[in-house]
């Protein structure tokens, strides 16, 4: 953990059992611990299957463990709440919303008069470079541009974490690099954690100070690498590479073990 | 849809020019209007060909009896003085009136309990049996019964036009509300959302395209419960007129009431689309 100190998110010994139209038992994740210190970018990466998005789940609170337990601040984690902010990697704007209307929908719940509401969506789509699509609505939208607004709609009620799973993965290189960069200054300027699931060793590499590797069958975490190299990182140097290569040679391991 | 190869942009202004841009902006609304017309051209010719044929059959076949089938202008003839004397008005008015209760009844209570029966998992298995199987009896068939319990005044009226019409909007909102992308509950519960404002702002938009599409079969199922009501027993309405045209061995009046149900049915349809539009600017486009 090399920002934070304290441990935002613990997941100890955590076990999650999905039943199969048959009711037979598939282990996605088996004794999995993993802990998110306070403001650290970690990114998850492993091969289809491994139990990423269960693990981003069991944080989000969608799920509860079948056994272990997830604990956020050092209390169980019982259910989705705004401290945890999640960017889906489908699309999950509010399809009948502008993008405003989208950022501006989480802080209804708190004691914010009309004005003020509509002011922060608008710094927060801003703080993204969307303030001219503010009154778009998605469909009007570029898969990017969708996902800016998806990330401020999460920022926007200052969660404790954000939990993105695959969030750039449906758009194209040159966008993706934009969405990554503008992602590490929002980062740097907020001072949220990050959880960043992604199949791409590259992405994880050029965001994360620490990469946890996952296999699969059943889900289990193979290794952890912490990168304490200086943002913005160089893509072209030498440590970059040998981190892929060492990287994507255990994610190559992993899979065939379990092919 | 116009393209931009269906546009004349003739002039060679430089492309990012803004009178280049004007021109391409009144061009494209040419083109725009110039379809409209067409369609519209079209949409009249088309009815005026049914109504000259219409006249032309009876009037100069042998093998169609006017008596039985009168032209347009017998019936027009039968209409006009029906229509001043305000005969027509008041029967259109209380028609509407019935029709428009009882599918109001249908819209408020169908969304609700289609809400509450799909988000409520105790309160769907305990209804669903009983709704499914009133859904399944044709609304006509109790046509009899209930001019046995209301008797043949206004409340047996609103009262059938509602239960019709109220199935299609509650099945419709069951399924929107049932069948929500879990994304979208998700995404409002870790943005901290209340439950109102999850039902209202999330549950309810999302379901709607479901909910339109059942309000649409209502509208058209108000109508045909709205006849078979008025057929069995009334003192006014459209439908009442009909019968009273049977009765007088006059099917000209009977075709002014189809006529008008026609008229009614396909202002209501276009009305509600214009209404969805407007309300639901996102809904058309998504
Ligand atoms: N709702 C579910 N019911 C049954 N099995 C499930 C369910 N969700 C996930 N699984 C299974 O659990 C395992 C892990 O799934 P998960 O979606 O967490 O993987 P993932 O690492 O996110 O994969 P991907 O990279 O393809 O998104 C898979 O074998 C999957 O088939
Ligand atoms: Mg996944």
């Amino acid at each position: 953990m090399s920002r934070g100190t304290a441990s935002l998110i613990d997941v100890s010994g955590v076990s999650q059992i999905y039943a199969g139209r048959d009711g037979a038992p598939t282990w996605a994740l088996r004794d999995v611990s993993l802990q998110i210190g306070d403001g650290e970018f970690v990114c998850l990466i492993g091969p289809s299957g491994c139990g990423k998005t269960t693990l981003l789940h069991l944080i989000a609170g969608f799920l509860q463990p079948s056994r272990g337990s997830v604990a956020f601040q050092q209390q169980p984690i019982l259910g989705p709440g705004p401290d945890r902010g999640v960017v889906f990697q489908e699309y999950a704007l509010f399809a009948w919303m502008t993008a405003r209307q989208n950022v501006e929908f989480g802080l209804r719940a708190k004691p914010l008069s009309r004005g003020a509401r509509r002011q922060l969506a608008l710094d927060a789509l801003g703080r993204v470079g969307l303030l001219a699509a503010a009154d778009k609505y998605p469909h009007e939208l570029s898969g990017g541009m969708r996902q800016r607004v998806a990330v401020a709609r999460a920022l926007v009620v200052e969660p404790k974490v954000l939990l993105m799973d695959e969030p750039f993965a449906a758009v194209d290189a040159m966008t993706r690099q934009t969405l990554q960069d503008d992602l590490l200054r929002l980062w740097k300027e907020t001072g949220v954690s990050v959880v960043f699931v992604t199949h791409n060793i590259d992405e994880a590499i050029f965001l994360a100070q620490r990469v946890v590797v996952m296999a699969p069958h059943p889900g289990a975490i193979v290794s952890e690498r912490i990168i304490d190299a200086d943002y913005p990182r160089d893509r072209g140097s030498a440590a970059f590479g040998e981190l892929y290569g060492s990287i994507s040679g255990e994610l190559t391991n992993g899979t065939r073990r379990a092919a | 849809m116009t393209t931009i190869s269906d546009i004349d942009l003739s002039d060679n202004t430089h492309p990012a020019s803004p009178s280049f841009e004007a021109q391409f902006r009144a061009a494209n609304e040419h083109a725009r209007r110039k379809a409209q017309l067409t369609r519209l051209t079209l949409n009249i010719l088309g009815l005026m060909l049914f109504i000259a044929i219409w006249e032309v059959i009876p009037r100069y076949s042998d093998w169609v009896n006017e008596v039985l089938f009168p032209p347009p202008s017998t019936v027009l003839q039968a209409f006009i003085p029906m229509l001043t004397s305000g005969e027509i008005g008041r029967n259109i008015a209380i028609s509407l009136q019935r029709a428009g209760l009882g599918f109001a009844i249908a819209l408020a209570s169908g969304i609700m309990l289609g809400l509450v029966t799909a988000r409520v998992r105790w309160l769907q298995y305990l209804t669903e049996p009983l709704l499914h199987g009133f859904r399944a009896i044709p609304t006509i068939a109790l046509v009899p019964l209930c001019v046995l319990w209301f008797g043949i005044g206004e409340p047996s009226k609103v009262v059938l036009v509602a239960w019709g019409a109220f199935f299609p909007i509650w099945i419709t909102t069951f399924i929107g509300v049932r069948d929500i992308n879990l994304i979208y509950l998700r995404s409002a519960a870790c943005l901290g959302a209340s439950r109102r404002d999850t039902l209202l702002l999330v549950v309810l938009p999302a379901a709607l395209p479901f909910i339109l599409s059942g309000i649409r079969q209502s509208i058209a199922v108000s109508l045909i419960v709205l006849v078979a009501a008025e057929l069995s027993g009334a003192s006014a309405g459209v439908a009442y007129m009909m019968s009273q045209g049977h009765q007088l061995f006059r099917v000209d009046i009977m075709f002014i009431g189809l006529a008008l149900l026609g008229t009614f049915g396909f202002l209501a349809d276009r009305v509600f689309v214009a209404l969805a539009r407007w309300l639901f600017p996102w809904y058309a486009a998504s």
